[in-house]
């Protein structure tokens, strides 16, 4: 039998706020342990929740950028349950009344089609305190470190639309690319500012119904989750095959075995209203604010490149895929540099270059500034693309200007005539064999003289004159 | 009359502020920076409040000197054990700070012979006061007289940076002229006295015509709904508590019990150890409706949002509403939670709708302490009145 998937997926989202969700504790879970906490983020007795207007606002950026409705009312529930990481027996989620409702985000299907992908809800919690669980001497114990507990997180729950591995990693890619647009959150699936949870079920193909899911954790990066869902499917389709019934649960990805295996039966306990945290009413004067701070998304920055810079799709696809580079991109258009060469030298040099250096395109030496002024240099012929790509290894390592480096170190191009002249006609006497190569017609040993002259002028002539000069004298 | 306290204020106090001098007790259910809140339970038992709660702190900053912890019952419920009322009543101090869950605070004044007053909900900031039932319960004040009341609410009332659940307007300066009694009407709900035994009834009855006798109309008037207050109040009230006692687990204070294996026998057997009978009958039953009759919780949270309407059309209607305080149940003690509610019968219908009472002692033994209501955040107002009634009664002897 041909089975399909009906596939949904969760997916919490660490906010960048400065503080926790409902106090004034910094938010940085990382930091040494039980550092960042206070009697609310601890609930002792007599709390009570401050619910932090920073995190609404990038809760709503979030939103907003991922095309949702933000309600005029939310609210927020006890989710009750006991476990040693919720001290106060309950965590603070919008179970009831979500921050937002619809949404989606657009792919692209495994046969190149536009598919949408819808977004149910997406609602706000805290974030549960950390167990790390250790052996003092041969006694296995359990600490708890509240760094975590109160941190600010968004839930996204889409509607069962995904049906295979490709829909799920092109979802999260989008998300995470349209949530780092925004500036609301990191979204690193491998430290763990974005978890996606995925329920799973199958059922043949052709059919509609749903049947009981399978809830899989666990999986620390884009990858994971699509090997995991496929791994999913295919347990699943053989079980029903094998006529044995699928059950409510939850699985842990193993990455190492790539396999999922059985967790626990899932809990759902009740979630009654909050009576502390008050209701969440947003005004349309806010959510106009909050739209009017949206930055310009990258499916319509992809158009706009492709309009204004003449650029491919891919290749604008390629730039506003990171706001990074898409920002590093314009400020080189702007300071006059041709948008195919801003591209390629962004793509091909700069890029690698940072990552190379461990560093972050917006927080190197090489500023737009910088690299234009060298590409300036460039397009004026005053160097070549050898001495441009030394020279942008020099803007890493120093201050100096381009022109300064290019001066100093004799980077400049030599394209006098007579110079090379002289150097072409040393080569040709040297080079006998080329040169009758070239002449019974092999095109190819062109390139070979060329790359002579180059060599004897020290990487510094200028090819174009180089060639000219070359096929004269030949012809 | 030391037994009447849990912990002594040994400091000395300082006097400045529009409260220098005026002694304050507080329950054990209200942090003090330093001092045991164990809130009448083994559950806090050794906590250590670390941050005085708001009340506290404005009344300090008034001038007043918090002079001690009375003994309460557990985390505030019901009156079983609480000595509230009596260190006012015997003069040691001049007025004692409780939460009133459901007519706590006005029935302890009732029993000292003293006024007790329960605030509006939003008027007073629940920072620091370790309740169980957050909609419901206020921090309510016992004194000798209402202007001492008003004294303490012009200090405790308004906005709260640590507390968002108030309104961010500031209240007013809680004075209100006295009242005109030709212009103003009292209304008798008939509903509230079905439940009395005759004798109290008959002296309620003599507490209304003193009302009439000082020339304020009187009139009938009738609340249809008004036996759903205590179901409605019972479901809320179990289901918050329920959550809000979740996180008593005896960890990092209170009693934990010996033997568990892992955390969950831990958590089991340390809280079935802790709470008392009572608390535990209340929170199992708020268990109950939150897993597995939440349908009931959700008709109980509607319910309660159309006694509020109703309520407010009612005193759209007339000024004021006056109100016997006994319950009509007899128990002095109660054991369970039926007879716990029965005391409360009369009391707590104001925790569920939000709106001010005040408790004036009776004039004499031939009349029954009664209650005065008025229009949410119409505090100042029922002070104003009840001041006026005291001294129609001064001037009266």
């Amino acid at each position: 039998m041909d089975f399909e998937a009906v596939i949904g997926l969760e997916i919490h989202i660490e906010l960048n706020c400065k503080t926790k969700m409902f106090c004034d504790c910094p938010n940085r879970p990382g930091d040494d342990p039980n550092l960042n906490t206070c009697p609310t983020c601890l609930w002792l007795p007599g709390a009570i929740p401050r619910f932090s207007a920073e995190a609404l606002e990038k809760a709503s950026l979030l939103c907003l950028g991922l095309g949702a409705e933000l309600q005029p009312q939310s609210a927020f529930d006890q989710k009750v349950y006991y476990y040693p990481d919720l001290p106060k027996g309950y965590q603070l989620s919008q179970a009831h009344r979500p921050l937002s409702r619809g949404g989606g985000i657009d792919i692209t299907d495994e046969d190149g089609n536009l598919k949408r992908l819808r977004i149910h809800h997406i609602h706000m919690e805290e974030d549960v305190a950390k167990l790390v669980h250790e052996l003092e001497g041969r006694v296995p114990i359990s600490l708890v470190d509240f760094n975590r507990a109160g941190s600010p997180l968004v839930e996204i729950v889409t509607e069962p639309d995904l049906r295979t591995p490709h829909h799920a990693m092109e979802f999260l890619k989008a998300l995470r690319t349209q949530v780092r647009y925004v500036g609301s959150s990191e979204c690193s699936m491998e430290n763990g500012s974005m978890r996606v949870d995925a329920n799973i079920s199958v059922r043949p193909r052709g059919t509609s119904q749903m049947n009981t899911k399978v809830e899989v954790k666990n999986m620390n990066s884009v990858r994971h989750v699509g090997d995991a869902i496929a791994y999913e499917i295919s347990r699943q389709s053989q079980a029903v095959q094998a006529g044995e019934a699928v059950v409510l649960h939850t699985r842990l990805w193993d990455p190492d075995k790539k396999v999922t295996l059985p967790m626990r039966g899932k809990f759902e306990g009740p979630c009654v209203p909050d009576p502390m945290v008050p209701v969440i009413e947003l005004s349309p004067a806010f959510i106009e604010e909050m739209r009017s701070r949206l930055p310009e998304m990258p499916a319509a920055r992809a158009e706009r490149f492709v309009n204004d810079y003449r650029l491919t799709g891919e290749e604008a696809a390629f730039l506003s895929a990171d706001p990074d580079v898409a920002g590093f991109f314009e400020a080189l258009v702007k300071k006059g540099v041709a948008p195919r060469t801003a591209m390629h030298w962004l793509a091909t040099q700069l890029i690698p270059a940072v990552k190379e250096r461990r560093l972050e395109l917006g927080a190197s030496r090489v500023t737009p500034e910088r690299l234009a002024a060298l590409l300036a240099l460039l397009a004026k012929d005053e160097i070549n693309a050898n001495a441009a790509r030394e020279v942008l290894a020099h803007l890493f390592e120093s201050d100096e200007t381009p022109e300064a480096i290019v001066n100093a170190r004799g980077f400049r191009q030599v394209s006098d005539a007579g110079a090379l002249a002289a150097m072409i006609d040393r080569v040709l006497a040297a080079q006998s064999a080329a040169v009758a190569d070239f002449r019974a017609g092999q095109g190819k040993a062109l390139g070979f003289l060329i790359g002579q002259v180059m060599q004897s002028s020290g990487g510094k002539a200028n090819p174009k004159i180089i060639r000219e000069l070359l096929t004269k004298k030949l012809g | 009359m030391d037994s009447i306290f849990f912990y002594r204020n040994s400091a000395t106090a300082p006097a400045d502020g529009p409260l220098a001098g005026l002694k304050i007790a507080v329950q054990p259910t209200v942090s003090v920076a330093g001092w045991p809140a164990d809130a009448g339970s083994k559950a806090l038992a050794n906590f250590t409040a670390l941050e005085d709660a708001t009340v506290v702190s404005r009344l300090v900053q008034s001038g007043a000197f918090i002079c001690g912890s009375t003994l309460g019952s557990e985390f505030g419920f019901g009156l079983a054990e609480s000595r509230a009322g009596e260190a006012v009543k015997h003069n040691i101090a001049a007025a004692e700070l409780m939460l009133d869950m459901m007519g706590e605070s006005r029935l302890a004044a009732c029993g000292a012979g003293v006024c007790g007053f329960k605030p509006s909900y939003g008027l007073v900031s629940h920072f620091g006061l370790i309740g169980l039932i957050p909609s419901l319960e206020v921090c309510g004040l016992l004194a000798g007289s209402c202007q001492t009341i008003r004294h303490l609410l012009r200090a405790l009332a308004g906005p709260d940076d640590k507390d968002f659940s108030l309104p961010d307007e500031k209240p007013g300066e809680f004075y209100a002229p006295a009242p005109e009694p030709s212009k103003t009407t009292i209304g008798v709900i008939a509903e509230a006295q079905s439940a009395l035994p005759d004798a109290e009834k008959s002296k309620f009855h003599a507490s209304v015509a003193a009302l009439q006798k000082a020339g304020f109309a009187v009139r009938e008037v009738s609340f249809p709904d008004w036996p759903l207050f205590l179901p409605v109040h019972k479901i809320v009230g179990s289901v918050e508590a329920s959550s809000a006692a979740g996180r008593y687990d005896s960890v990092r204070y209170g009693e934990r019990a010996p033997g568990a294996r892992n955390w969950n026998e831990m958590y089991l057997a340390s809280r079935g150890a802790a709470f008392g009978t009572l608390l535990k009958s209340f929170l199992i039953q708020g268990a109950y409706f939150q897993f597995q009759r939440y349908d009931a919780y959700e008709n109980a949270c509607r319910i309660r949002a159309r006694l509020v309407a109703d309520m407010k059309k009612l005193t759209d209607a007339v000024d004021f509403l006056v109100l016997p305080v006994s319950g009509g149940a007899s128990e002095e003690r109660p054991r369970t939670l039926d007879e716990t509610y029965g005391r409360f019968a009369a009391t707590a219908f104001a925790n569920v709708t939000g709106q001010p009472a005040l408790v004036l002692p009776p004039a004499s033994a031939a009349e029954a302490p009664f209650q005065l209501v008025g229009p949410r955040l119409g505090d100042a107002a029922l002070l104003a009145l009840g001041d006026f009634l005291l001294s129609v009664r001064e001037k009266g002897k």
